[in-house]
């Protein structure tokens, strides 16, 4: 029960296939992948325990699996709630597949939690965070309030090798450049996050720090991973860095920026090998795809293959001057509008950028697995699953 | 300069800072919660001139006159406590406190030690909620009101705040003997209390658990309440909070002997009614016309208020803290007064109280019987 996607072997990540596709995977363990040809080079041996925080979500459920079809023996799954139904669930009532995996469910708040979590853990790939929508303590106390908890059960733990904290591109400034630089693992991130007016950027850069801090003061080995656009079956939307719908009519601001994709399960192989990999610690790793689309193409091909609806370009000299006006408008009125829109965050999203995937290519061996032409196809039928099921 | 610092950095205290930060004569000179890096964030964002790793410290070294007190309502009691006894004035963010009889002791204590307090019923000084409120002070209703309702909506959704309370079967809200309604309703039923003349309206209650949340599992939260209160000089209120109705309404209906007013919260739109009837067909024509120049009205308004820059989402915490602090220095009476603060507090206890008596012994053909309770 595969499906050809691009040139390896992938199994389908639609749902009605998924416990066909994973049972196949259970007797199938040996099967080589991209991640699993690296085992001789994995830091940890394969009956280490790891843990996946978030590992119910959009990405963790992926990085899951990943880990399990790479034949690890111990996957702690932490997650915030445990409902009958979802994609975990399902993976852990297979043959074969259930044996291997732990699903503890609790609170990152909760020091003790985080104390039972991070018992015994070499690894610990860290998903889950608080997207907190507009607000900012909400996403900073399930962002970085959870990190510190969770590191702080692991200094005291004293036998992880290695903690993955899953960022994000919105830590980027991306207000230095030329237009069309190269936006890579050294260019500086945002230092006064608070004023993108952004909840989920000033989390991430506060998460950050919090995690190189403890790298510092408790030695505690980190890899940062980065991803871009995290896209695929299950987040069905279009990126802000393609436009907004926010005025009743979509605002197309990318024009022909290149648009920072990374399908779902390239994503969770690159944050397993940021976690497995040896000579990878204390380091920082972007995670885009190859053959990136522009944003005109993108929503060119979102408009032909899931609905059609009207957008009007607005020319990136226009969305400038949109954010700036907005800005002083909302300082000066003492955020009568908020600041949602402003230069800060036109640079990090609207800003001509080009990006690169060498470094995660050149330390972890990393390459994409579904090729972004296949991963849209798969993305726009989900698109439309969601809105017939709808 | 006012001092002034906030105790607890969650969520509301962005909006507190937020708007002490557009009030002339006061500065944040501390923010204190018992998880540091929460009151680190706070800081960051705003121009507060410290963060404090202890209450006593707060008090020793920032020295504030006027705390707010932004934490989970569990803690409002004990510290509202600490501040009167330390000497300042309290502003505490709804719910006042978990039950009447810590109210009760707190108004006494701020009475005795001559201190201010109130409570964050913000939404009872939106500019709507003025306008309404000097509309039945002018005798517009004819009188006391004949009749009341309030509508309190809340969205639950699977991200977010709601998300976090369904998935969490240790969330502090679901510690509060009224739960998720014990966090929200405040503001609608201090409307009602508003208005109610007597100390021990009659309470009649009904709550369930939404077919939806109990479709994800959710036994514990009430999630849909209605509430009749009848009042010692004949008024009575409907009182409604749902997560399933849709518009999810926060407005307020005033009916009195002569017109009745309908205001709604989320457009800030303020509709007379004419008591009077038009003869014959006129009334068919007329009263639709007369609506569509309010609405008008009410656009042109809210227009003329947004371009003056006094529009934002929470003018009406704006408002009441200014006035909260103008009683402080200038001594005049609280925005809110101490019976109301009471009455609300009352009204609140006696539907959980009924609800968990209706929980515990449930009886279909009699539950409302059952429920009520004369406060």
């Amino acid at each position: 029960m595969h499906q050809q996607v691009g040139s390896q072997k992938c199994p389908v990540r639609n749902e009605s296939h998924f416990i066909t596709a994973l049972k196949h995977w259970s007797v199938s363990v040996a099967v080589v992948r991209s991640g699993a040809s690296m085992k001789d080079e994995h830091m940890i041996d394969k009956n280490d325990l790891v843990l996946v925080t978030g590992a119910n979500g959009f990405i963790g459920s992926r990085v899951v699996e990943g880990l399990l079809e790479r034949g690890f023996q111990h996957v702690r799954c932490f997650v915030r709630s445990s409902r009958g139904g979802s994609r975990l669930e399902t993976l852990a009532k297979l043959d074969g597949i259930g044996s291997r995996m732990e699903i503890i469910s609790g609170n990152l708040l909760s020091p003790q939690d985080c104390v039972s979590a991070a018992k015994n853990a070499k690894v610990i790939f860290h998903l889950a965070a608080g997207r907190g929508e507009k607000s900012f303590p909400d996403a900073f106390m399930n962002s970085v309030v959870t990190t510190r908890n969770l590191l702080e059960a692991a200094a005291s733990n004293g036998c992880l090798k290695r903690f993955v904290n899953v960022s994000s591109f919105s830590v980027y400034s991306n207000q230095h450049k030329n237009h069309g630089k190269l936006l890579d693992e050294s260019c500086p991130v945002e230092q006064s996050p608070a004023l993108r007016g952004e909840a989920y950027c000033f989390a991430k850069v506060e998460q950050e720090q919090i995690v190189i801090e403890y790298a510092t003061k408790r030695g505690i080995a980190y890899a940062i991973v980065r991803p871009g656009q995290v896209y695929g079956p299950g987040n069905e939307g279009i990126t802000g860095r393609v436009g907004i719908g926010t005025f009743g009519i979509f605002l197309h601001f990318g024009g022909s920026n290149t648009i920072p994709l990374t399908y779902v399960d390239n994503c969770a192989d690159a944050i397993i090998l940021a976690g497995l990999k040896q000579g990878a610690d204390n380091q920082i790793f972007n995670v885009v795809d190859d053959d990136l689309p522009t944003s005109r193409k993108f929503l060119r091909l979102y408009k032909r293959n899931v609905r059609s609806f009207p957008s009007l370009y607005v020319p990136h000299a226009m969305s400038y001057l949109f954010c700036h006006l907005w800005e002083k408008y909302s300082a000066w009125s003492h955020e009568q509008l908020p600041p949602v829109f402003n230069r800060r965050r036109w640079y990090s999203y609207w800003k001509s950028t080009r990006y690169s995937n060498e470094k995660l290519k050149k330390y972890l061996g990393w390459k994409p697995r579904v090729r972004t032409e296949d991963g849209l196809k798969l993305f726009f039928e989900s698109c439309r699953a969601g809105r017939t099921s709808a | 300069m006012l001092r002034v610092a906030i105790i607890g950095c969650g969520k509301i205290a962005d909006s507190h800072a937020s708007q002490i930060g557009r009030i002339n004569g006061c500065e944040i000179v501390g923010v204190y919660d018992r998880e540091p890096l929460m009151a680190q964030q706070l800081a960051k964002r705003f121009p507060v001139k410290g963060t404090f790793n202890s209450l006593t410290q707060l008090f020793d070294e920032a020295r504030p006159e006027v705390l707010h007190i932004t934490t989970p309502p569990q803690g409002h009691f004990d510290l509202a406590k600490t501040c009167l006894e330390r000497g300042c004035h309290v502003y505490v963010e709804k719910p006042f406190t978990v039950w009447t009889d810590e109210a009760e002791k707190l108004i006494a204590m701020a009475k005795e030690k001559q201190l201010k307090i109130t409570v964050g019923h913000d939404d009872q000084f939106s500019h709507v909620s003025r306008r309404m409120r000097s509309m039945v002070r002018s005798g517009f209703l004819g009188g006391a009101p004949v009749h009341m309702e309030s509508y309190y909506c809340y969205e639950i959704a699977k991200t977010g705040y709601s998300g976090a309370l369904l998935g969490d079967k240790q969330h502090w809200v679901r510690r509060l003997p009224g739960k998720l309604l014990q966090n929200i309703i405040s503001h609608g039923i201090a409307r009602i209390a508003e208005f109610l003349v007597g100390d021990s309206p009659e309470v009649i209650t009904y709550g369930f658990t939404s077919p939806l949340l109990r479709s994800l599992g959710e036994t514990e939260i009430i999630d849909e309440l209605r509430v009749i209160i009848h009042d010692i000089n004949g008024t009575t209120a409907y009182f409604t909070f749902s997560s399933q109705m849709r518009p999810g309404l926060h407005g307020f209906r005033m009916y009195g002997s002569k017109n009745g007013l309908v205001l709604d919260q989320d457009q800030e739109t303020l509709i007379k009614l004419r008591g009077a009837r038009y003869k014959s067909y006129a009334e068919k024509f007329v009263p639709p016309i007369s609506l569509a120049g309010q609405h008008l009205r009410n656009a042109s308004a809210n227009l003329r208020t947004f371009l003056r820059n006094d529009f934002h989402m929470k003018a009406g915490m704006k408002f009441l803290i200014e006035s909260f602090y103008r009683s402080i220095v200038e001594g005049a009476p609280e925005p809110i007064p101490y019976r109301e603060i009471l009455l609300t507090t009352k009204i609140m206890e006696a539907i959980f109280k009924s609800l968990s008596e209706s929980v515990a012994e449930p009886t279909k053909l009699c539950a409302r019987e059952q429920a009520a309770t004369v406060v």
